[in-house]
């Protein structure tokens, strides 16, 4: 410390010295002067060296003698240092424009005497003079904001930033002067970039949040307040522009119709703008946003209907209504009070008039206040013309007043008012068009809304009144529609959301959503009214939803109990009819058989309460008095008009096939009159009883009423009706008549061949019908690739197509891995049955049927693969899961036989498996089902396999005697008997087996042979067995002779013959080679081993050329991962002919040494190989 | 806005493709397209040349729904077999591998945290919650029974639930059934909150807008796309114009634009505000069982997927 104080006195010193050699130097007296200021601070000292130096050598450190000088003179406080200290600052900084802190000394000075117009010269000179004295345009931008000259604060503002580019202040005058210019997107820029440097900037929060109002982004705006209330809890602003952007949310939401949800925004809204009432309680344009807030809750506050309506009971219900309402009113009160409030304060604003008359009348409507005198005037009308005395000229409240007056004169008169004063005024035209049309001038109601539409076609009610319009002229229903849906898009008012569901109902577009979205929003606002409720069940009905429709017929049936009016009986019977009815339709018998006695009570039971009735009491068993009832009717079915009279005779028909039977619905239909069949409905009833009746007693009446079948899907209809017929007056008592079917609807798809009713008819026929060949054409006969599964029908294309590929593997297996279908018949072009199968559940997931032919699929295709271990895991797992399905508790035939199957796929997955416990457990539980024993035969033939197995001999010979007596209808079963007979010498008469055998196939005649030499096959292979090959050959010769173009028996039959051969009967070698040839010939897909075969029999005849052919045929036959180890060698020996010309052919493409590694490599056990290898090496 | 289309692959799988997502970007690499098929594969593609990046295997059947978690990492596809295979997207090893009865499994969902997995149950009529961390069940959360039904009555199969989806906050899940039911759910404490009424026919998919958490859009079978105010149980909005079923619906980030893919084989673009279709693509020859928007920022990209083995890039401005 010592020390620099000595520096100092040093410094000072030499300093002194100096100045007294060079007395005249400017430099060494500024610099005295600067360390007297700085370091000595004795300021007066210093000034007079700077005085000195100054005028010396003005210039000096650019005026920095000047700045000190001011910087002094500043400091000291009389009128004439103020003024000197000007000019020093002034010297400077016409020195130095970029001398930031002198310019803004002087600046300071100048506003402090109020000099601004110098001001703003001197900061325009330094900036001019120099580029980089920001301060200068710094503060010009901020002087020429105040004076609002805009587009040029914003040049000298953004040069400013580019000296300070951090400064908040500087962004927020920026953004001021783009918002002043109306470029708000850039405002708002500025004003983000002021709030990011500083997040306490209120003004740019309040002002970012306004444009964002302005511009419609509500909840960015929202935000923005909310955040400045957050730094200032008490800003008046910030609470009112909170408060009104929650309005203009509000009513975006209500625009909507989400009437709940503007509700809650509104009553925070409402909290808001009371605060702010709180804050500042003396603006009337608080009172008036409150006011506001309010109106528009009163007019968006729903009626919320309870989750458990059914349990409303017409107090509750009342009782619920009457809260509505008064909550409301109050809002609606509340609302009148505020607006008085904001009148009071500024009751020069003629606006808050018009506010107070809009309110006053709502409050009214809620309040149902009995009858005003008509001729007294009203407070709404009253306060309008209020508003009307003060801007007599203003257009708008002239309508309103045109809205809220009583007296129609007075309404037209307003309204033309309004119109003379702007002819535009869409709305004015739109009232009119309104006023018109009450009175009955529909000329003049159509020309107003013409030009109101014209005008602002954005407008709702003009929409609404055409709507009406086409409603009235009945002829054009759709656009009826179209005009008030329309109207209910711009505007979801709940007048025109049920003239909309009105409309809907007759031209048809009652399950719309459209239509129910603004139903259930009208509900919310006009709980009061019953058709409100009543259109809400029909709606509801036309969804299928039976019990919310009954529900809102409940609701619509206590509306109206409150509602005063003489048709109110009416509309009451109207109500319980469409109650009862969908009561019925929910299965609700007994409460629509009681609705149906009520109404009967009051003798109010029309035809369709007629038909309810019967029903209900049908359903419940009380048939006589069901009867009776639809005796009534039937009386009463000539009276009728022509499609409600079609209704009740099919009624009665089926009514009366299902209590008394086929014949009593015949007689009851040949006493009818003929004139009443002339529709068709009627012409499908009668057809399918006629089709139930084997004596065709009903043929002329079906023949005369089909006449009036009309639509394409009404033929095709009836064609699968007669179809079905034809199964069964064409069957016997066990067997339909599946041929005069198939015929039948061959017949017909010729006729519409894009019919895939008729088309999945015929492919389940086909199917059914269980012929050898069918399956195939039933699956190419149906459309899969239809994009909509079309509804209707006994069978989806899917199904079809999965149970087919179950019957014949061959059908939808492009590429069989490990199996050789020999069928001619095969479609190797059809798509994959898994993957249709997996595309239909992706569809719907929730279809069972899919999932189980699903299951069966992968089970075949399990097995061609032998049971890989990842499908069991997928099919274990899908089993378990379909069994779990509730759908399996059934007790139908379909389902135990389903259960059945997939029990016994399960069995087969565990036997596969090893886990022969399990096995058995499914097993058994399959043959507990009841099940004929037809099919029963094949869990007891899985549970001889798994005893088999499990070597329990004596539970096998039981399960073998079991077998034997349940018998099967299907030959594979015993073929397959015969088998595990053989292989696990089972004792019994052979005779038994057999003669079932023949027994089962008497039916079948058409595949007879094919399974007559299938079961021969199996002799045959028993024989080979038991080493008996000359009798195996007798019995595969006999096969083939029954079923000649089948390839596999060709082939045993030739490889047997072979064998024979080379045991030396040289005779069977030319048997061999005919059979060879056929079935190479054969099959699409060519069978392995048969060329090889053939071509051994070629060389053993001699010829060489035949040898090769063959040989080489054989090699692609196989697939390449199968390919056997003696292939291999076979290659190595056609390689060894080497012959230039035909270096391409597959042997040669590598030498034989190789072909024989490659065979020893696949089986290394075989000496031969090695020794070949061993010659060819040497 | 506007769609244009960037690029298309066809035969991008050998089978129907059924499923889309895209896997957010990481500091490695950009966002990634996702996709499921039929075919029983998972295949990543990059985008906007849609260059195959990797294929996955490991389903026995169909997949039929891919998610991806929002930090872009992990991944999850689910089969018709009801295996939930969750794995690494960069590595593709199996992190997890989530077990239902077959049918239980459909749609999934990552919520926007990244925590949760929801799982539509299918014909558990529920929505399953995995926890991210653990990979154990969560919570699961049942549509409850309407009264008067018993537990073995055949209705249940009805609130078979085929779609899910989290709200951006996180707190709400709302899922879709084949009644046409909409269910809403309170996420954090696992509670039934009400059901959305308007649909007749299965609700296939459903999306809550990404900047308003109380709007939610779902697509259904009976060819109308809904707009519901899912806190106020209020439908506000019903956009009708496809000719058939919607299978799949999506919203673009900045809120303002809806994408379908339908059965009627078009991809359709909806202006929310305007609540109309401003543009159909009819590029695809089958039904779309898949639309997406690229999370994140500009430029926006919407893909699409179908029947037809194609997949479909789009730019959306």
């Amino acid at each position: 410390m010592q020390e620099t104080e000595q520096e100092k006195e040093c410094e000072l010193r030499r300093l002194e010295e100096c100045i007294e050699a060079h007395p005249d130097d400017p430099s060494l007296r500024f610099e005295l002067g600067v360390l007297l200021w700085e370091e000595w601070d004795t300021k007066e000292k210093a000034a007079e060296q700077f005085v000195i130096a100054a005028k010396l050598k003005p210039e000096i450190e650019k005026g920095g003698a000047f700045r000190y000088l001011g910087i002094y003179y500043a400091g000291l406080d009389s009128q004439s240092h103020s003024q000197r200290a000007l000019k020093c600052f002034q010297k400077a900084v016409s020195l130095n424009p970029d001398d930031s802190l002198s310019g803004e000394a002087l600046c300071d000075l100048l506003d402090q005497q109020g000099k601004e117009s110098l001001e703003v010269a001197v900061c325009r000179e330094a900036s001019q003079k120099s580029p980089r004295a920001f301060w200068a345009f710094q503060r010009l931008g901020y002087l020429l904001l105040h004076q609002n000259k805009c587009s040029e604060a914003v040049h000298s503002l953004q040069h400013a930033i580019r000296g300070y580019p951090t400064s908040p202040h500087l962004w927020e005058a920026l953004g001021l002067a783009y918002q002043r210019l109306g470029r708000f997107t850039a405002a708002l820029k500025s004003y983000g970039r002021a709030i990011e440097l500083e997040g306490t900037r209120i003004f740019a929060l309040l002002e970012s949040g306004n444009i964002f109002l302005m511009l419609g982004s509500f909840r960015q705006g929202v935000e923005a307040f909310q955040q400045a209330l957050e730094i200032s809890p008490k800003s008046v602003s910030a609470h009112y522009g909170l408060a009104s952007g929650l309005l203009c949310l509000a009513k975006e939401c209500n625009n909507l119709g989400a009437y709940r949800w503007g509700a809650t925004v509104l009553e925070e809204a409402s909290k808001v703008a009371w605060m702010c009432t709180q804050l500042a309680g003396n603006m009337s344009s608080i009172w008036k946003l409150h006011g506001d807030i309010q109106l528009t809750y009163a007019k968006c506050y729903p009626w919320m209907e309870e989750d458990h309506s059914l349990e409303f009971d017409v107090e509750a219900f009342d009782n619920s209504i009457l809260s509505w309402k008064r909550t409301c009113c109050l809002a609606a009160k509340t609302a009148r009070c505020s607006y008085q409030r904001a009148l009071h304060l500024s009751p020069w604003q003629a606006n808050i008039y018009a506010d107070i008359a809009v309110t006053s009348d709502l409050v009214d409507s809620f309040d149902n206040s009995p009858g005003h005198e008509l001729s007294a005037w009203q407070p709404s009308e009253k306060m309008a013309l209020g508003a009307l005395l003060l801007e007599g000229d203003n257009s708008e409240f002239w309508v309103a007043l045109g809205c809220l007056s009583d007296h129609n004169a007075l309404k037209q008169h307003a309204l033309i008012r309004g119109l003379h004063l702007n002819v535009s005024l869409a709305v004015a035209w739109a009232y009119l068009g309104k006023l018109y049309r009450k009175q009955g001038e529909k000329q003049f109601a159509r020309q107003a809304f013409d030009c109101a539409r014209s005008i602002d076609p954005s407008l709702a009610l003009p929409w609404a009144g055409m709507s009406a319009d086409f409603h009235a002229r009945e002829s054009a229903a759709g656009e009826a529609y179209e005009s008030c849906l329309r109207a209910v898009q711009i505007l979801p008012l709940a007048e025109f959301q049920m003239g909309l569901a009105k409309l809907a109902l007759g031209s048809g577009n009652l399950s719309s959503s459209q239509v129910f979205g603004a139903i259930r929003q009208a509900m919310q606002r006009a709980p009061h009214y019953p058709e409100c409720h009543n259109l809400t069940g029909l709606v509801y009905e036309a969804q299928s939803n039976y019990r919310s429709a009954a529900a809102s017929y409940r609701l619509a049936r206590y509306a109206i109990t409150n509602l005063p009016g003489s048709d109110r009986k009416s509309h009451m019977t109207d109500i319980s009819i469409n109650l009862a009815r969908s009561l019925s339709r929910a299965g609700n018998a007994l409460d629509a058989l009681q609705e149906c006695e009520d109404l009967k009570k009051e003798g109010l039971l029309d035809v369709e309460g007629l038909q309810i009735y019967a029903f209900s009491l049908w359903q419940l068993g009380k048939t006589e008095l069901a009867l009776s009832v639809a005796r009534n009717l039937a009386v009463s079915v000539s009276t009728m008009e022509q499609t409600s009279a079609a209704a009740s005779v099919v009624f009665i028909c089926r009514f009366l096939y299902h209590i008394s039977g086929l014949d009593s619905a015949i007689n009851s239909i040949l006493k009818m009159p003929k004139q009443l069949f002339q529709s068709s409905k009627i012409s499908f009833i009668v057809s399918a009883i006629h089709a139930l009746d084997r004596s065709n007693r009903l043929e002329s009446v079906v023949s005369s009423s089909r006449y009036y079948l009309k639509s394409h899907e009404e033929i095709t209809g009836m064609h699968f009706l007669i179809a079905l017929g034809k199964l069964i007056k064409h069957g016997s008592e066990h067997r339909l008549g599946y041929q005069s079917g198939i015929d039948h609807l061959r017949k017909a798809l010729h006729m519409y061949p894009n019919s895939s009713l008729l088309r999945n008819l015929l492919g389940y026929l086909l199917l059914c019908s269980e012929e050898w060949n069918d399956t195939h054409i039933a699956t190419r006969c149906c459309d899969i690739d239809a994009t909509n599964p079309s509804k209707g029908g006994l069978k989806s294309a899917y199904e079809i197509l999965g149970a087919g590929a179950v019957a014949c593997y061959a059908v939808g297996n492009c590429s069989p891995k490990f199996s050789y279908p020999t069928c001619t018949c095969q479609c190797l072009n059809e798509p994959g049955a898994i993957q249709q199968l997996q595309k239909c559940l992706r569809r719907e997931p929730w279809n069972q049927n899919i999932r189980y032919l699903l299951v069966l699929n992968l089970l075949q295709k399990a097995r061609e693969e032998r049971f890989p271990c990842h499908l069991c895991i997928i099919l274990e797992r899908l089993i378990s899961v379909a069994l779990s399905d509730e759908v399996y508790h059934n007790t139908g035939m379909s389902y135990e036989y389903k259960k059945f199957q997939l029990l016994l796929c399960a069995s087969e997955i565990c036997l596969q498996g090893g886990n022969l416990t399990s096995c058995i457990n499914r097993a058994k539980n399959a043959s507990s089902i009841m099940l004929p024993d037809d099919c029963l035969f094949f869990a007891h033939l899985l549970l001889l396999r798994a005893y088999a197995l499990e070597c329990d001999t004596v539970n096998l010979q039981k399960e073998y005697i079991r077998c034997l007596e349940l018998k099967t209808d299907h030959h594979i079963g015993w073929i397959c008997l015969k088998f595990i007979e053989y292989r696990y010498e089972l004792q019994s008469d052979l005779d038994i087996l057999e003669s079932s055998f023949k027994e089962c196939s008497k039916e079948r005649m058409n595949s007879w042979n094919r399974w007559r030499a299938l079961f021969i096959l199996v002799q045959g292979l028993i024989s080979i067995w038991s080493q008996d090959i000359i009798s195996a050959e007798q019995f595969f010769a006999q096969a083939c002779s029954l079923a000649g173009d089948e390839s596999s028996l060709l082939l045993c039959h030739g490889a047997t013959c072979m064998e024979l051969s080379r045991q030396g009967c040289s005779q069977f070698l030319s048997l061999a080679v005919r059979s060879l040839t056929k079935a190479q010939k054969g099959p699409l897909i060519p069978l392995p081993i048969v060329s090889a075969l053939l071509a051994q029999a070629a060389g053993s005849l001699g010829s060489k050329e035949k040898w090769e052919k063959n040989l080489r045929l054989e090699w692609p036959t196989w697939p390449q991962e199968m390919r056997p180890a003696e292939l291999f060698f076979q290659m190595h020996l056609l390689a060894r002919q080497l012959k230039a010309s035909s270096a391409s052919r597959i042997e040669f493409c590598q030498s034989p040494e190789k072909w024989v590694l490659r065979a020893i490599h696949t089986n290394p056990s075989c000496m031969r190989y090695w020794k070949v290898l061993q010659k060819l090496v040497e | 806005m506007k769609l244009a289309g960037l690029k298309s692959i066809e035969d991008a799988h050998e089978e129907s493709v059924w499923a889309v997502t895209w896997v957010p970007s990481t500091e490695t690499r950009p966002a990634l397209l996702l996709t499921g098929s039929l075919d029983e594969t998972v295949r990543l593609w990059q985008p906007d040349e849609l260059v195959n990046q990797g294929k996955m295997t490991g389903h026995c059947l169909g997949v039929a729904s891919v998610a991806a978690h929002p930090s872009g990492h992990i991944a999850a596809s689910a089969s018709l077999d009801s295996f939930v295979r969750v794995f690494d997207v960069d590595s593709n090893n199996t992190i997890a591998s989530l077990e239902a009865p077959p049918s239980e499994v459909w749609q999934l969902r990552f919520n926007p945290q990244g925590t949760m997995l929801a799982v539509a149950g299918g014909g558990s009529a529920s929505v399953k919650i995995w926890d991210t961390t653990t990979w154990n069940l969560f919570a699961t959360l049942s549509i409850p029974r309407p009264e008067g039904t018993k537990p073995t009555d055949k209705s249940s199969s009805k609130k078979f639930v085929l779609s899910v989806a989290w709200s951006p906050d996180g707190r709400r899940i709302a899922c879709g059934s084949m009644d046409g039911t909409v269910s809403v759910f309170d996420a954090d404490r696992g509670k039934f909150l009400h059901h959305l009424e308007g649909h007749f026919m299965p609700v296939r998919s459903l999306v809550f807008s990404p900047v308003e958490p109380r709007l939610l859009f779902t697509g259904s079978d009976d060819t109308h796309v809904h707009m519901y105010d899912a806190e106020g149980k209020t439908l506000v909005g019903a956009m009708s114009g496809h000719a058939s079923w919607v299978l799949s619906v999506d919203v673009s980030t900045d809120g303002a634009a809806l994408a379908t893919g339908s059965s009627d084989r078009t991809v359709r673009l909806w202006d929310i505000n305007m609540r109309g279709a401003v543009q159909t693509m009819s590029n695809h020859t089958d039904q779309v069982w898949g639309v997406a928007f690229r999370p994140g920022g500009m430029p926006g990209r919407l893909a699409s997927v179908s029947d037809d083995k194609s997949i479909s890039l789009y730019d959306y401005s």
